[in-house]
């Protein structure tokens, strides 16, 4: 604030407090003409109603005064008069920085805790599943649900079903919250028509679904030699590369002979943001072993 | 003074108005005023650049939609703000903000820096049908905007307004604004923009600013 604008504020300041504050010392003692019915003289609906007279209350006086002397002890102690910064010398900014240490000082001791586990451990650890509760709840499940169960529309996998694109270990789901992920499945249209008929046929046939023998028998090479690169021959897939495994009936995109055909003749992208550095690594362990942990309690009804 | 004084302007509505409207102005004049004529001088810091045209648009779309009624864009210096939504809003990353978007309603959540925190196929399905992906969500659908294309000639109209108010556009950028958006949807266009909400314009130790000049 340039010196200009604090001593404008400061004029207005006085002239505020000071016009008010010599009312305010004036009215108790000012001499109002007084009939001798006790009235000032001031009639409505032609005399039926009349203006009485009386002092001000003792309340007023007190809590007028009380007002003046909180203004003159908040402008000594805050920053507001002008560029006067106020005794406890108090910001919006070390106010926050000194509630963010606050917080960070109460919970020191729990991610300490935490930080030296696995996730395996914090993943059946109490505490840690009701702060990753509250991580999740605020950060994840826009895109995974609640409950996390994902969302095919998305292709955002269930967390809660135990099967893992990326690996189920601890240090995997870390990495997958830490880095996020870029899911990628080339479009295969180029293969033609029936070739994406029969894949998906034979794709079905994996998982032990119903599906037409001859399509799926005929799909087998374009498959050995596509999309075993990937998803391996046995199509079990690979999570080094998050390829999923197509023989266990989990699907990301659904499993019906339409979804699977278009994953195949148009591809997928799946997105995972990375969690870093939006949040830090100590609420990135304690989310994955939140992961981990509905993953194991499988499903939970939505609250 | 005396009673007089006083029974003429009780007695006298105009000059009792004008007196009133100077008492009650006073705050605003002291705490509305000089921010208000400081603002000029406030200036982007390094990571806060002019809209590029296609997020300029979907600025447009959001203000025309009317997003700012349910979320703000704004970050106060509240703990459990800053440790839900990050580091707290200033006002050097509004400076290309005409109006700005800071809001003061938050039925959906603060959106200052959402860039980034979902996929881009999250937020269009999320803007076409909320509840696609977010069961819970009161939010309104807004189909239409995966169909309507964005009208090249009026951003190049609109980054002209913007140039002239001091918005540093060159000449490259104004003629390159139509191609940027061409065949682009108003879809793309507002999530470009809100993917690009708060990104790489994180104030930089922001809690030593704040206890200089600002109050």
């Amino acid at each position: 604030m340039s010196s200009g604008w604090s001593w404008w504020v400061i004029g207005l300041i006085v002239f505020n407090l000071g016009v008010t504050f010599l009312l305010f010392l004036w009215a108790p003692h000012a001499k109002v003409p007084v009939l001798p019915d006790g009235t000032t003289g001031h009639v409505w609906a032609h005399g039926v109603l009349r203006e009485g007279m009386h002092r001000l209350p003792g309340w007023w006086i007190v809590a007028s005064a009380a007002m003046y002397l909180f203004a003159f002890g908040y402008l000594v102690l805050y920053p507001g008069f002008g560029k006067h910064e106020g005794m406890l010398e108090w910001t919006s900014g070390k106010a926050l920085a000194s509630a963010t240490a606050a917080n960070a000082g109460k919970l020191e001791p729990v991610m300490k805790r935490l930080a030296a586990m696995s996730v395996e451990a914090v993943a059946a650890d109490a505490q840690a599943q009701r702060l990753g509760e509250r991580l999740f709840v605020d950060n994840c499940a826009a895109c995974h649900g609640r409950d996390g169960r994902g969302n095919p529309l998305l292709g955002i996998p269930d967390l809660t079903d135990g099967d893992w694109l990326y690996g189920d270990t601890g240090e995997n789901i870390t990495a997958s919250i830490r880095d996020g992920r870029m899911g990628m499945m080339p479009p295969w249209n180029a293969l033609g028509e029936e070739v994406v008929k029969n894949l998906t046929q034979y794709v079905l046939g994996l998982s032990g679904q119903p599906h037409d023998a001859t399509a799926a028998a005929a799909g087998k090479t374009a498959f050995e030699s596509t999309c075993g690169a990937c998803h391996g021959l046995e199509g079990k897939g690979n999570s080094q590369l998050g390829a999923p495994n197509l023989s266990d009936d989990v699907w990301l995109y659904g499993g019906t002979p339409a979804a699977i055909e278009t994953s195949i003749r148009d591809g997928r992208q799946g997105h995972m943001p990375a969690w870093t550095p939006r949040l830090s690594d100590d609420d990135i362990h304690v989310l994955a072993g939140y992961v981990l942990h509905l993953s194991t309690r499988g499903h939970v009804a939505t609250r | 003074m005396a009673y007089r004084h006083f029974e003429f302007i009780e007695k006298h509505a105009a000059v009792l108005g004008i007196l009133i409207a100077i008492m009650v102005s006073l705050g605003g004049l002291a705490e509305l005023l000089p921010t208000f004529v400081e603002a000029r001088g406030v200036k982007a810091t390094a990571g806060v650049k002019p809209y590029d045209p296609l997020r300029l648009a979907g600025r447009d779309v959001y203000v025309r939609e009317g997003c700012y009624l349910c979320h703000s864009q704004m970050i106060r210096t509240l703990r459990f703000e800053t440790q839900r939504y990050g580091a707290f809003s200033t006002a050097e990353e509004s400076v290309y903000d005409r109006p700005f978007q800071w809001g003061s309603k938050r039925t959906g959540p603060d959106l200052a820096r959402v860039g980034g925190k979902y996929s881009d196929d999250w937020q269009r399905l999320h803007l076409v049908d909320p509840r696609a992906v977010v069961p819970e969500s009161n939010m309104p659908a807004y189909p239409w905007l995966a169909t309507a294309r964005i009208d090249g000639a009026d951003l190049t109209a609109r980054m002209r307004v913007l140039r002239r108010l001091g918005d540093p556009y060159d000449d490259a950028d104004i003629a390159g604004a139509a191609a940027a958006v061409d065949g682009k949807t108003e879809l793309d266009a507002l999530v470009a923009y809100l993917q690009g909400l708060g990104i790489a314009n994180v104030p930089q130790a922001t809690a030593v600013s704040m206890s200089g000049d600002t109050q």
